[in-house]
C-alpha cells in the first residue's frame, strides 16, 4: 500500500463527502486483516515495522473518514486549504448569536427543573443542526464553492464542541 | 493410507505439525496457562492436576525459588522472602511502592534504575525478576503438557496498564526466555473466549470485576474482527470494597470502633465468607467471639436483602463507569447485544442482578470467570503463530490512557487521546520559547489531567543542536508511535535543520494504585479544578512574558523617555502584577495584566515614535 496516497484511494472509496459508512468499515476491516502487525508475528523486524506503520495509517484514515467534521476538513486540505488556520476566524453574525444563546442555555441547564429532559432536548437540537451542516457542506463542496464550504466546517466545529460539552455535562449530571 | 513423512535431520517442523503456543494470564493473586488443542482452548494443569498457580514466589539462599502453592505455605512463617501480589509493583518506582504501605511487608532497596528491589535470602530481586520466575514455571508447564518447545506466548495485562507497566511485563517475559507474541488486554481476551465459542456478532460489553480492580470494555465483533471501542474503569474498586462495606456495617451494628489489625483481618474474612454464602442462601451469620465490648452477642445475622443494600453503593460506581464507557464508545444500552462477566467478584449474585438490570438482559457467565482470560489469550496465541487458516480473527485494541508532552507552565498537551485505536502514529509540532534556544527538553507523560504533576512521567529526553533562531522560528516535530502491544516509541526532529533524536520510552517505574485511580477518575471529577489550574498557569506565563518585556524596555529607554512620576506608576503596577502572579487567582492576574498593559501604552507609543525618528534621522526627505 502506498502510504503517501490519500485516504480515499487507499480505502477504495470515491473522493467525495457523501460516503458509504458501511463500505468504509468493511474496507478498513479487510485491509487491517491483511496488514495488521498480528499477521506478521513470525516475520522479521523490518516487515513488522512496516506493518505497524501501515496499520497506524489505516487507523488514522478510518478515524478521519468516518468523522463528518474530520472528513470535511480533510477534503478541503486535499484542495490546499487550511479551514482551521488560527487566522481563519470570521463567522457570520447570526451564527455567533445562535452559539451564544446555545451556550447560555447549557450554562443554565443544571438549574432546570427537569435536567434530563432539557439536556435531551438540547442534544436533539444540536444533532439536527449537525446533520443540516453536513448537507450544507456536501452542497458547497460538490458545487466547488470552497470558501463557503470552509465556513461550514468552522460551524461544524462549533457544534461538535457544544455536543462534546453537552456529553460531558450529561456525564456529570446524570451520574 | 497415510503417506510416510520424511524430515531431514535439523529440518524444521513437519508441514502439518502445529506450532506450540500458549496464552498466559499473569494475575495478581493467581496465574494460568492455556493452549488450543483440537480446536478447543483449555487451561493446563500441573502434575497434580491443579490449574490455578498462586502468584507467589519464595526465595531461599542457594536454592531455586519456590513458586505457587509451596511458596504460599510460607506466607506467614517466611513473610519477607515470600513475595505475593508482585503485579502491583510492576512498572512502579520506589516512592510508589512505599506508598502502598503495610500491604507490602517487604524490605525494599533503591537501585540505579529507580526500580524498587526486594531484599530476599537469595539477594536483591526486582518485581520484573519475580514475575519472570512465575512466568518460567507456567512456560515449563506448557512445554511439559504439549511435549515440545514453545514458539511464543500471549500474555495478558489489565486494560488500564500504562506504558511502564506493559513494558515491565514484557521485560519479565523476555527475562524468563518467553517470546512475547503479543501483550493482550484482559477484557479483550475474555471477549475472544466468549466470542469464538459462541460465534457472536455484534456489540458486547466486558464487565471485569476483580478483588481490587474494575475494568469495563465495549467491543464490536464482526466477521472475526474484535474492535475495542472504549475502555474505562476504576483501578481501586473491587470485591475487597464489598468486604469492607460488610465489616463496617457489623461495626456500626455493634457500635464498635478502633478494632486492632488482627481483629480487622478476622472480621474481613468473616465478611467475605458471608458474602459468598449469600449467593446460595438468603440468610447467614457472622460469628465474632472477640468483640472489645463483652456485652455484644457473638453472633450477628446478615440477610441477603441487607447485604444487597450494603453492596449497592459499590456496584453503583461500576455501573456509572459502565455508562461512561458506553458514552465514550458512542453507544447506548440498546446497542449492546451481550454482556460478558470476568473476575471472581462477578460471582456475587447482586452484581449479576444489577448488571442484568442495567443492560436489560442476563450476563454471560458460562465460562469460569477465573479462566476466561487465559482461554482467550490461548486463542490469540494460536492465531498469531499461524495455526489457524482461512478467516482469521483479528483484535483491534485502543490506547487506555492519553499520551502527551509537557509545554510551558507545567501544562500537558495531549498528543494522542485515550481510546484511540492502536497501532497509531501521531506527530505534533512545537516551537522554541526563547531567542537563540539551541536545545529542547522533551517530557513524555501519560494520563488525563491537565497538569504535569498529575500525570505519570514516562520519559524525558533532550533534543540538542537546534540552530539558533528567534523565539518561535524553530519547528520541532515530536512523533509518537504506539504499537499493537500499547508500547510507545517517541522520536523528535527539528524541521528546519533536520536534527533528530529517538528514544524507546523505557521508564524505570510506573503508577501507584492511587495515581492510576486518580488518573482514570480525574478526568470526570476534576474537570473544574483542572480548568482553573490551566487558566492559572496560562495567566502566569502571560504575566511573566509581559513583565520581562517591560523590564527590558525600561532598562533601555525608561529614563530617557519617561518622567520620574511616569516611571514610578509603571513600577508600582509591575509590583502589583508580581504579587498577583504569585497568588492563585487567575482572574486577578488577568485583570492586572490588563492594567499594566494600559499603563505602559504611552511608553510603548513613545518608543515607537523614537525608533521611527532614529530611523529617519539624518536622511533627506527625498530618500524616505
Amino acid at each position: 500500500m502506498d502510504l503517501t496516497k490519500d485516504y480515499f484511494s487507499n480505502l477504495g472509496l470515491p473522493c467525495s463527502y457523501q460516503i458509504d459508512l458501511a463500505a468504509l468499515a468493511d474496507s478498513h476491516r479487510q485491509l487491517q486483516q491483511a496488514h495488521h502487525p498480528d499477521r506478521f508475528a513470525a516475520s522479521d523486524e523490518a516487515e513488522q515495522r512496516q506493518a505497524v506503520q501501515t496499520a497506524s495509517y489505516l487507523n488514522q484514515a478510518y478515524g478521519v473518514l468516518r468523522s463528518p467534521l474530520k472528513r470535511a476538513i480533510y477534503l478541503l486540505e486535499l484542495q490546499g486549504m487550511e479551514p482551521l488556520a488560527p487566522t481563519n476566524t470570521s463567522m457570520p453574525m447570526d451564527f455567533l448569536l445562535q452559539q451564544m444563546q446555545l451556550r447560555e442555555r447549557m450554562e443554565e441547564l443544571p438549574a432546570a427543573a427537569d435536567v434530563e429532559a432539557e439536556l435531551e432536548q438540547l442534544a436533539d437540537e444540536l444533532l439536527v443542526m449537525h446533520k443540516q451542516l453536513q448537507t450544507d457542506f456536501a452542497a458547497a463542496y460538490e458545487a466547488g464553492q470552497l470558501p463557503a464550504a470552509e465556513v461550514v466546517v468552522r460551524k461544524l466545529q462549533f457544534i461538535e464542541k457544544l455536543q462534546q460539552e453537552c456529553n460531558d455535562l450529561e456525564g456529570r449530571l446524570l451520574d | 493410507m497415510a503417506l510416510l513423512q520424511i524430515a531431514e535431520p535439523g529440518q524444521s517442523a513437519k508441514p502439518h505439525q502445529r506450532k506450540l503456543a500458549v496464552g498466559i494470564d499473569l494475575g495478581t493473586t493467581h496465574s494460568l496457562v492455556a493452549t488450543v488443542r483440537s480446536g478447543r482452548a483449555e487451561t493446563l494443569a500441573d502434575s497434580k492436576g491443579t490449574h490455578l498457580l498462586p502468584s507467589v514466589v519464595r526465595y531461599r539462599a542457594d536454592e531455586l525459588p519456590q513458586v505457587g502453592t509451596k511458596a504460599l505455605q510460607h506466607l506467614v512463617d517466611d513473610a519477607a522472602n515470600t513475595i505475593m501480589s508482585v503485579k502491583r509493583l510492576m512498572g512502579r518506582g520506589l516512592q510508589d511502592v512505599t506508598r502502598l504501605g503495610e500491604q507490602m511487608p517487604y524490605i525494599f532497596e533503591a537501585c540505579e534504575s529507580g526500580m524498587p528491589m526486594l531484599r530476599t535470602a537469595a539477594g536483591l530481586k526486582s518485581p520484573v525478576q519475580v514475575s519472570a520466575d512465575i512466568l518460567r514455571v507456567l512456560a515449563q508447564r506448557g512445554e511439559a503438557s504439549l511435549g515440545g518447545d514453545l514458539v511464543g506466548a500471549v500474555i495478558t495485562v489489565p486494560a488500564y496498564f500504562d506504558d511502564a507497566q506493559r513494558q515491565a511485563t514484557k521485560d519479565a517475559a523476555t527475562l524468563s526466555g518467553i517470546q512475547v507474541l503479543r501483550l493482550l488486554n484482559e477484557p479483550t481476551a475474555a471477549a475472544v473466549a466468549y466470542g469464538l465459542d459462541n460465534e457472536q456478532e455484534g456489540t458486547i460489553a466486558v464487565f471485569d470485576l476483580g478483588g481490587g480492580t474494575f475494568d469495563i470494555s465495549i467491543l464490536r465483533m464482526q466477521k472475526g474482527v474484535f474492535e475495542v471501542l472504549s475502555t474505562g474503569g476504576d483501578s481501586a474498586l473491587g470485591g475487597d470494597d464489598f468486604d469492607h462495606a460488610i465489616a463496617n456495617w457489623v461495626c456500626d451494628q455493634r457500635n464498635i470502633q478502633n478494632l486492632e489489625l488482627a481483629q480487622q483481618r478476622f472480621l474481613l474474612r468473616q465478611a467475605r465468607q458471608a458474602k459468598e454464602q449469600l449467593s446460595d442462601t438468603t440468610v447467614t451469620h457472622l460469628t465474632f467471639a472477640d468483640w472489645p465490648e463483652t456485652s455484644c452477642p457473638a453472633d450477628i445475622e446478615l440477610t441477603r436483602e441487607q447485604l444487597n443494600s450494603l453492596l449497592d453503593p459499590v456496584i453503583a460506581k461500576t455501573l456509572r463507569a459502565t455508562k461512561k464507557a458506553l458514552r465514550d464508545a458512542g453507544m447506548t444500552i440498546d446497542d449492546i447485544n451481550q454482556v460478558v462477566m470476568v473476575g471472581g467478584s462477578t460471582r456475587v449474585l447482586r452484581v449479576q442482578e444489577k448488571v442484568a438490570e442495567l443492560f436489560g438482559r442476563p450476563p454471560l457467565t458460562s465460562i469460569d470467570p477465573d479462566r476466561v482470560v487465559a482461554l482467550g489469550a490461548a486463542r490469540q496465541a494460536d492465531v498469531l503463530v499461524g495455526n489457524q487458516t482461512g478467516d482469521e480473527m483479528l483484535l483491534l485494541d485502543v490506547l487506555p490512557l492519553s499520551l502527551g508532552l509537557e509545554t510551558m507552565g507545567g501544562l500537558v498537551e495531549k498528543v494522542i487521546d485515550r481510546n484511540t485505536p492502536i497501532p497509531v502514529a501521531r506527530a505534533q509540532e512545537f516551537t522554541t520559547y526563547q531567542d537563540g534556544q539551541v536545545a529542547m527538553a522533551i517530557h513524555v507523560l501519560q494520563g488525563e489531567r491537565d497538569l504535569v504533576q498529575d500525570c505519570r512521567s514516562l520519559a524525558r529526553f533532550e533534543l540538542r543542536g537546534i540552530p539558533p533562531m528567534a523565539a518561535g522560528a524553530a519547528k520541532v516535530r515530536v512523533t509518537f508511535q504506539v504499537d499493537a502491544d500499547g508500547l510507545l516509541e517517541v522520536s523528535a526532529r527539528e524541521l528546519t535543520s533536520g536534527v533528530a533524536t529517538a528514544v524507546q520510552v523505557k521508564p524505570s517505574y510506573g503508577l501507584s494504585e492511587n495515581e492510576i485511580a486518580d488518573m482514570i477518575k480525574a478526568s470526570w471529577s476534576n474537570v473544574d479544578a483542572d480548568r482553573g489550574a490551566r487558566s492559572l498557569r496560562e495567566q502566569q506565563v502571560e504575566a511573566d512574558r509581559l513583565l520581562a518585556s517591560i523590564t527590558i524596555a525600561m532598562e533601555a529607554d525608561g529614563e530617557r523617555l519617561l518622567t520620574e512620576d511616569e516611571r514610578q506608576v509603571i513600577i508600582k503596577q509591575m509590583e502589583t502584577l508580581i504579587v498577583a502572579r504569585n497568588g492563585d487567582d487567575h482572574h486577578a492576574i488577568a485583570k492586572q495584566i490588563e492594567i499594566l498593559a494600559k499603563a505602559t501604552d504611552t511608553f510603548a507609543g513613545r518608543r515607537m515614535d523614537d525608533s521611527i525618528k532614529r530611523a529617519l534621522a539624518g536622511k533627506a526627505v527625498d530618500n524616505i
